[in-house]
């Protein structure tokens, strides 16, 4: 069915809404066959964004692991991760559809500083929805949002967190769709967004398959990347998809006992934000509040092509807790004098698990943003 | 029937009402005070987490119901007794995955075996036409809302498959009471009416008395919520404070 990964994603939306995303869905369709406007997006990544983003080998770390480890270094893009490719992609056709004005959702803030970034350089006035929580807590990326023109607005419903701020968003898009482009950040949301986002996001893979095989050789045995609502694993894994490579996502295990954002290993089916998909819930379906210690994977959804190729088991999800993505973060800025996001750290954070079964592997994993907005949080944990 | 209970009506008001605010026994009450003001229909609101359609006061409503302790089980342990006790028809208004957590087929069942005769679900999907024929076949209506950006070919599709009422959605935007009547609305029913013999009820926005009458010059009723549960939530007597806010809009 159209919009669905096998029994997952959709559009279960407000009746308001559905003329909006058809009107996106054809868009997307006549923009992706649209030779000027891949060129325009290519050009715009290439000369703003810095791509092709890096692969960096990290010889003390496969020193020590006795793996090969090679990082996809999205941390080096414009705006400091990965949500610059999707910001990106979605401006233009923002604009492509003579939309107004722009709205988003932010958690780690990440995907409101690259949202914020773009409508700066198209002068589009931009709406950012955060949770208050996540204000407090990634209070870098506020500033750099109100610097480059945008107006963030505190969400303090629910858990005041990414799920809140999401809900928000579309309240907003709900009253305000005939001018306004809602840029969402993630592989989430009703279809098309998904799908969209992972297309605006297959570069990382793309790339990342030609350096690999460019400097080990060969494919590499697996790919991993840190899964929230998953859009920088969802673009890793489009450029592997069909080769005879493990894909690894990584969720975000929190205290490491009940409080998490763990929706593939310990979520069942349901539907939030407009899509069907693994969902942390309780026996009435009710979302349960979730945690982690980076704001970024503190959602309890997650993108509905996850959830498709868990079941299939075409990739599987891991699980790394704060504890060991703090010392993740901690090693990586020691062996490799690299500051990955909290969120990229759940995903190097995987490898020591990794190593031990799979020694003299070749490993790529992403690592989707820069840490310089989490000093803050992993001082106050104690490092 | 539900068509019967609009039509029957000279001013057909449609209270919502979220189950658990104040606590279950309070929400029986409710429902039994809005009854015997003239209610035409009651809609129970089933309390959501992220209720994405909904504007402050549901969204409060909702999440204080929840803190109440609000279950699903606590919900069809009244729901008989609710339905029995009352001439105005029930129906359960919901956002789909409190329906879908135990099974659609299975939680419409039980919805039916407790006396409701509908259900309104303001996040269907796209395709819902299979969900209008499993809630027929469990002899339930699936009442649908038209928006004002749903264009004629969807609209024919949505009243087709629909049942009870149609719901006019009368607002671009989330629940929640407005001042003035929105432009456009008697189109929009109009609009409806083209594809449909149902009555069409409008909803969201309304909060007076007037606006409820000059809408019904073009509609077949009006529902109310937020303008209700805003008094419901600052009550010390949530009963009578929602008997007296009903009884004026009847007025």
């Amino acid at each position: 069915m159209n919009g669905y990964f096998g029994e997952f994603g959709g559009q279960y939306v407000p009746e308001t809404l559905l003329p909006a995303l058809t009107e996106l869905e054809e868009a997307f369709a006549a923009a992706s066959k649209d030779p000027s406007f891949r060129g325009e997006y290519g050009a715009y990544l290439r000369d703003y964004v810095g791509r092709p983003s890096p692969m960096t080998h990290a010889r003390r770390i496969s020193g020590n692991l006795g793996i090969d480890v090679y990082l996809k270094r999205e941390d080096l893009n414009h705006t400091g991760s990965h949500k610059i490719n999707n910001a990106l992609g979605q401006i233009l056709l923002a604009r492509r559809m003579g939309k107004g004005r722009v709205i988003a959702e932010t958690g780690a803030g990440q995907h409101g500083v690259a949202t914020a970034t773009v409508c700066a350089l198209f002068g589009l006035p931009c709406a950012v929805y955060m949770g208050s929580e996540d204000i407090e807590r990634q209070k870098l990326n506020v500033e750099r949002m109100r610097l480059l023109g945008a107006e963030v607005v505190p969400v303090t419903s629910g858990s005041a967190t990414l799920k809140d701020a999401t809900s928000e968003a579309i309240r907003d898009w709900v009253a305000n769709e005939d001018t306004t482009y809602y840029l969402i950040g993630s592989a989430i949301g009703p279809h098309p967004y998904p799908t969209l986002v992972r297309e605006f996001q297959r570069v990382i893979g793309t790339e990342a398959r030609a350096q690999i095989l460019k400097k080990a050789g060969r494919l590499p045995d697996a790919v991993i990347a840190c899964v929230g609502g998953g859009s920088n694993a969802i673009g890793i894994f489009a450029g592997f998809r069909n080769d005879p490579v493990e894909l690894i996502g990584v969720e975000a295990y929190g205290d490491g006992k009940s409080r998490h954002g763990a929706s593939i290993r310990f979520g069942t089916p349901g539907v939030l934000h407009g899509t069907r998909s693994f969902l942390l819930q309780d026996e009435d379906g009710q979302v349960r509040e979730t945690h982690s210690v980076s704001a970024g994977l503190d959602y309890p959804g997650v993108g509905p092509e996850h959830s498709f190729l868990a079941t299939t088991q075409r990739a599987h999800y891991e699980l790394v807790d704060d504890a060991r993505a703090l010392s993740a973060f901690t090693m990586l800025n020691r062996l490799e004098g690299i500051a990955p996001a909290l969120e990229s750290a759940h995903a190097v954070g995987y490898l020591e698990q990794y190593a031990k079964d799979h020694q003299g592997a070749v490993v790529v994993v992403n690592l989707s943003g820069r840490g310089d907005k989490d000093l803050h949080t992993v001082l106050k944990e104690g490092l | 029937m539900i068509a019967e209970a609009i039509r029957n009506r000279e001013r057909a008001i449609v209270p919502y009402v979220t189950a658990g605010l104040k606590g279950l026994d309070a929400t029986g009450e409710i429902i039994r005070a809005l009854d015997a003001e003239g209610a035409a229909l009651i809609e129970v609101g089933i309390p959501f987490s992220d209720p994405m359609a909904d504007g402050p006061v549901l969204q409060k409503a909702s999440h204080m119901a929840l803190l109440s302790g609000f279950t699903l089980d606590g919900l069809f342990g009244r729901l008989g007794t609710w339905s029995a006790s009352v001439r105005a028809p029930l129906v359960i208004m919901s956002y789909i995955n409190p329906l879908m957590r135990r099974g659609l087929e299975e939680t419409v069942a039980r919805f039916r075996d407790s006396g409701v005769e509908g259900v309104i679900i303001p996040d269907l999907p796209l395709e819902a036409g299979d969900i209008y024929e499993l809630c027929l076949k469990a002899g339930l209506d699936l009442i649908r809302l038209v928006a004002p950006t749903t264009p004629e070919a969807r609209r024919r599709e949505v009243v087709s498959q629909c049942g009870g009422f149609v719901y006019a959605v009368t607002v671009r935007g989330v629940t929640g009471a407005r001042a003035d009547l929105p432009a456009g609305v008697r189109d929009q029913v109009a609009g409806i009416r083209a594809f449909t013999n149902l009555p069409v009820c409008a909803g969201f926005g309304v909060s007076s008395a007037d606006q409820v009458s000059r809408m019904l010059a073009f509609s077949d009723g009006v529902i109310v919520g937020s303008h209700l549960m805003a008094r419901v939530l600052e009550a010390h007597d949530p009963v009578e404070t929602a008997r007296l806010t009903f009884a004026s809009l009847m007025n």
